[in-house]
């Protein structure tokens, strides 16, 4: 992920770093603890009635276009930073607007406002109406409010209504922690983030559903230096949580603080990796990124309607070992990737995307579902009200297997280890890479030396073949995902899993 | 100043009266509004069409030397001052930090208009004639040999106004326009598939490249990788296209800025006025230079924009600062508080055919996938593409294979430059060639 900078939150708040809030004053319409009441902050805040989303759609659908949606957003977000013995400062965001979408056929039209009197809602209307020439021949249905038909988030104790002073207890706590973990630490930062973003959709076949998300992560980097080597490890934790989530064994700021030491002290006698192709076991902690590009990506349904996709011609098809079951989860309680509904309001669920092998199914909103014929599966996301909703992962998971974590080490006589990640990227070709923060050489079926920095390569078609053995662990990668320019917040699953041969990046 | 940016600045400065009165004893207020077209055809169907206009305001306020910030797209009067006074509150609960608080006044602003960054016609071009350039520019690549899938194209424009006032006297506003065309591309058969495409922008409709040339250019990215194939691990020289040497600056760039350096998140912390690279190293960061893409007349904060020498034949002389690092590292703010600005590496005096012609045995790095660039190190470790090089001749495709090298080390084995120096990207440079990275690919060098 790219650096951000202090202003450009306007448009990459969300990213990362995230988003922002703190002042009591913008809660006092938030309901701790308890489900959102009917209707909507919009309704009950800015004015905004179902009649004048009526007359909105209206407006929307008056140059032909078959399908409108009003995507109304109200996000409050807060971070605090510390760096340096001293909390740097805290910041504070608000984001407010309607996205206004117009389908005609396959076609999209969009405009937006941060304004919600009607006159600027109808103009933005009018501007996704463009894409539409014809006269109206669609109306908008009457609106009539469903609720989510699931609650995952952890609504008590929201971080976004917790004190300042409790906020920055934390974040000294995890600073400290990594500062005094180990004496060759010489610089440590620490960040909390948290956001609660309410959204209210409204459509022309009358569906208008609301939600309120919260969201939080804690963040360390600590640098070790020894003898004129000089590393950084990183560590992090949140999700669709409260404040309790912090105080919960694991996920606490002082193991965040020793996380991020381990890495960065790891990192000081890690060697460069031996390029060339070779075993890879990838690590359950954070190996998810493989599965999220390798799998998640190809099979989002835009770059498979589209015919871009590598996969769009391979449904019913062995794709995979016969060992690879996926499935991407939105509905796991707390986690970072999930929602009660998607940002088209579509209740979300369970989507099986590999079973033993075979691609069975893609990631769908509700444009890619329509073209495709399919039932939308509640993964159209969008980052906010200034962008159109496109198909997106959640929480991706490689279902678990039977072979122990040791087993499949001591399969290995040569070979790379994967730990700790930066990332990954695919492209719809299938060819996809991941970049290893530390891995470890494998000799003899043990963990040998450290290893800094080597990306990997291959076709996921290929290198889906090559999945040998699957243990009987597993654990979640916590990241942020960017695609056309939009950042989601996502999680992927993986137990530790062996790749039969890989291309690894590094010296030779 | 047009109208509305007159009403803009009476709410900014209102704001800052509001801040002081409630304690702020330093306050800045930024404000951006924007209109925003943009375009994307699929096989000459519209596909996407985004109208919209957009702001946001932000604000920073100290108090006694304690930092916080805050910013909103809801410019509703009750909204900015209960921000201000949540700033206010929460400014108190920072550190008091000796380095905090907004840049010194400096006396000379910079012209704005002889910047050339805005063109009133861009804001003019109707909707059709925008559709007809991505069809154009999609349909030219379409009907290159080996293309077999367009992957979209798109036209768009921007209308950015920015304006900035502090506590400390500072005034400033401008506008921008930007256009942007590009198209993109799939070619290759079965399983083994490539994209690439290419894009342009510019301050003015004027200035932006053809829809056949780009068209070409897009479509040609992508037919030259067809058919690659991996070759053994090995060491060798490698070439890097224009695109490549600006994304190495990026990853430059980050290593240069005084977060990285404060926190010792770079190789380049307590390099400054050492040899950091051999003499072909020319790094120039201008924020004044017409019609950039990143050219403003100041910072983020207000600092003036500037011309600033990097690296100069290899020595560090000026890392990219803010006011706040400029002040904690015991050096001045370099205009860099939005990160780099037109930020480039100067041309050398060899052809690109010329660095072609000097390999014998290598790699010309045309694409590059994944994110493996470690700034504390400056190790680089990613996916890339290209075409392989023998005698001096390029002799096939590669794919699947992966670069690797150290940023520290690479800068000292600069062997050539090129002259093909263009300024049509923020971050730009010309063909390079490093004497040697790690190709890793089939088998072990072992």
């Amino acid at each position: 992920m790219g650096q951000i900078h202090r202003r450009d939150f306007i448009k990459v708040a969300g990213a990362g770093l995230g988003a922002v809030a703190v002042s009591s004053f913008f809660h006092d319409r938030i309901w701790a603890g308890v489900e959102p009441p009917p209707g909507s902050v919009f309704e009950d805040r800015f004015g905004v009635t179902p009649n004048d989303m009526r007359k909105v759609l209206a407006a929307a659908l008056s140059k032909g276009g078959d399908f409108a949606e009003l995507f109304f957003e109200y996000r409050l977000a807060n971070a605090v930073t510390m760096e340096d013995d001293i909390i740097k400062e805290s910041a504070e965001e608000v984001g407010l607007g309607v996205g206004i979408r117009v389908l005609n056929g396959m076609q999209t039209g969009f405009g937006y406002t941060s304004d919600l009197s009607l006159p600027k809602m109808k103009d933005a209307a009018l501007a996704a109406a463009a894409i539409a020439n014809s006269g109206g021949k669609f109306e908008a249905r009457t609106l009539e409010a469903v609720k989510p038909g699931r609650q995952v988030y952890t609504m008590a104790e929201p971080v976004a209504q917790a004190p300042l002073s409790d906020k920055i207890a934390l974040v000294k706590e995890a600073y400290l922690a990594a500062l005094t973990a180990d004496k060759r630490i010489t610089k440590v930062s620490s960040g909390l983030t948290d956001e609660l973003q309410y959204i209210t959709i409204a459509n022309s076949e009358g569906l208008l559903v609301s939600d309120a998300r919260p969201q939080t992560r804690m963040r360390v980097r600590a640098t070790a230096e020894e003898k004129g080597v000089r590393n950084t490890g990183s560590a992090n934790a949140g999700g669709r949580v409260g404040m309790d989530f912090y105080r919960a064994e694991g996920t606490g700021p002082k193991d965040l603080g020793k996380k991020a030491v381990r890495e960065a002290v790891a990192l000081l006698s890690a060697v460069n990796a031996l390029a060339g192709d070779q075993p890879v076991v990838l690590g359950k902690d954070e190996s998810g990124v493989m599965i999220h590009e390798a799998v998640g990506h190809p099979l989002e349904a835009d770059g498979n309607w589209k015919k871009t996709s590598i996969m769009w011609d391979k449904l019913g098809q062995m794709v995979a070992s016969p060992l690879v079951t996926i499935t991407d989860d939105a509905t796991i309680p707390g986690y970072r990737g999930s929602l009660n509904v998607d940002d088209e309001g579509t209740p979300t669920g369970t989507a099986l995307l590999i079973e033993k092998g075979r691609l069975v199914g893609y990631l769908h909103d509700r444009l890619s579902a329509r073209i495709m014929k399919l039932p939308a599966n509640g993964h159209g996301r969008r980052e906010g009200f200034t962008n159109m909703p496109i198909p997106r992962m959640n929480n991706t998971i490689l279902a678990k297997g039977e072979a122990a974590p040791e087993d499949i080490l001591q399969s290995v006589k040569k070979g790379f280890y994967a730990q700790t990640y930066q990332g990954g990227q695919v492209q719809g070709t299938g060819k996809f890479t991941f970049s290893v923060n530390l891995g470890f050489l494998i000799e003899d079926g043990k963990l040998t030396r450290p290893v800094k920095n080597a990306t990997l390569i291959g076709t996921n078609v290929q290198i889906l073949k090559e999945v040998e053995m699957i243990g009987n662990d597993m654990a979640f990668f916590l990241g942020t995902c960017g695609k056309g320019g939009q950042w989601q917040p996502v999680t992927a699953g993986t137990p530790t899993l062996k790749i039969r041969q890989m291309t690894v990046g590094g010296r030779a | 100043m047009s109208k509305d940016t007159q009403s803009m600045r009476g709410l900014a400065e209102s704001l800052l009266r509001y801040g002081k009165s409630k304690g702020a004893t330093e306050m800045e207020v930024a404000i951006d509004e924007g209109t925003e077209f943009s375009v994307r055809v699929l096989n000459q169907e519209v596909e996407k069409l985004t109208q919209a206009g957009s702001k946001g305001i932000a604000l920073r306020v100290i108090v006694e030397g304690k930092t916080a910030t805050a910013s909103s797209s809801d410019f509703t009067k009750t909204t900015l001052e209960k921000l201000v006074d949540g700033a206010v509150t929460r400014a108190r609960l920072s550190g008091k930090d000796p380095f905090a608080g907004l840049p010194d006044l400096e006396g000379v602003a910079v012209d704005a208009a002889a910047l050339k960054i805005y063109d009133p016609a861009v804001g003019e071009i109707p909707a059709e004639k925008k559709l007809a350039l991505a069809r154009e520019v999609e349909a030219v690549g379409l009907r290159e040999k080996g293309v077999t899938k367009s992957l979209g194209a798109g036209c768009g424009t921007v209308v950015q106004d920015r304006l900035l006032v502090n506590s400390k006297g500072f005034a400033g506003s401008y506008r921008r326009t930007s256009i942007f065309l590009g198209s993109s591309y799939q070619a290759g058969e079965g399983d083994n598939l490539f994209q690439d495409g290419w894009y342009d922008s510019s301050v003015s409709l004027k200035d932006l490249m053809g829809a056949e040339a780009l068209g070409k250019k897009a479509a040609g990215q992508v037919t030259r990788l067809v058919g690659a194939r991996k070759v053994p691990t090995q060491n060798v020289p490698v070439i890097l296209e224009p695109p490549m040497t600006a994304q190495i600056l990026g990853f430059l760039a980050r290593c240069l800025s005084g977060d990285a350096v404060d926190q010792r998140q770079t190789f380049l912390a307590g390099k400054l006025g050492e040899a950091v690279g051999n003499g072909l190293v020319n790094i120039v960061d201008d924020g004044l230079l017409p019609a950039g893409r990143a050219t403003a007349p100041f910072d983020d904060e207000g600092v003036p924009a500037r011309r600033t020498a990097v690296i100069e034949k290899g020595l560090l002389k000026s890392y990219l600062l803010d006011t706040y690092y400029g002040r904690k590292l015991k050096l001045k703010s370099t205009g860099n508080a939005a990160g780099p600005t037109n930020f480039y590496w100067a041309a050398g005096d060899k052809t690109p055919d010329q660095i072609l012609k000097s390999v014998d045995r290598g790699l010309l790095l045309t694409g590059t996938l994944g994110q493996g660039t470690v700034p504390t190190t400056g190790d680089i470790s990613v996916g890339a593409f290209g075409l392989w090089i023998e005698k001096g001749e390029v002799v096939h495709p590669v794919a699947e294979i992966t670069i690797s090298g150290n940023l520290g080390e690479l800068l000292k084995g600069v062997e050539m430059v090129g002259t093909d120096l263009e300024f049509r990207r923020a971050l730009t440079g010309p063909t390079v060639k490093f004497s040697q990275m790690t190709v890793g690919g089939k088998g072990s060098a072992s």
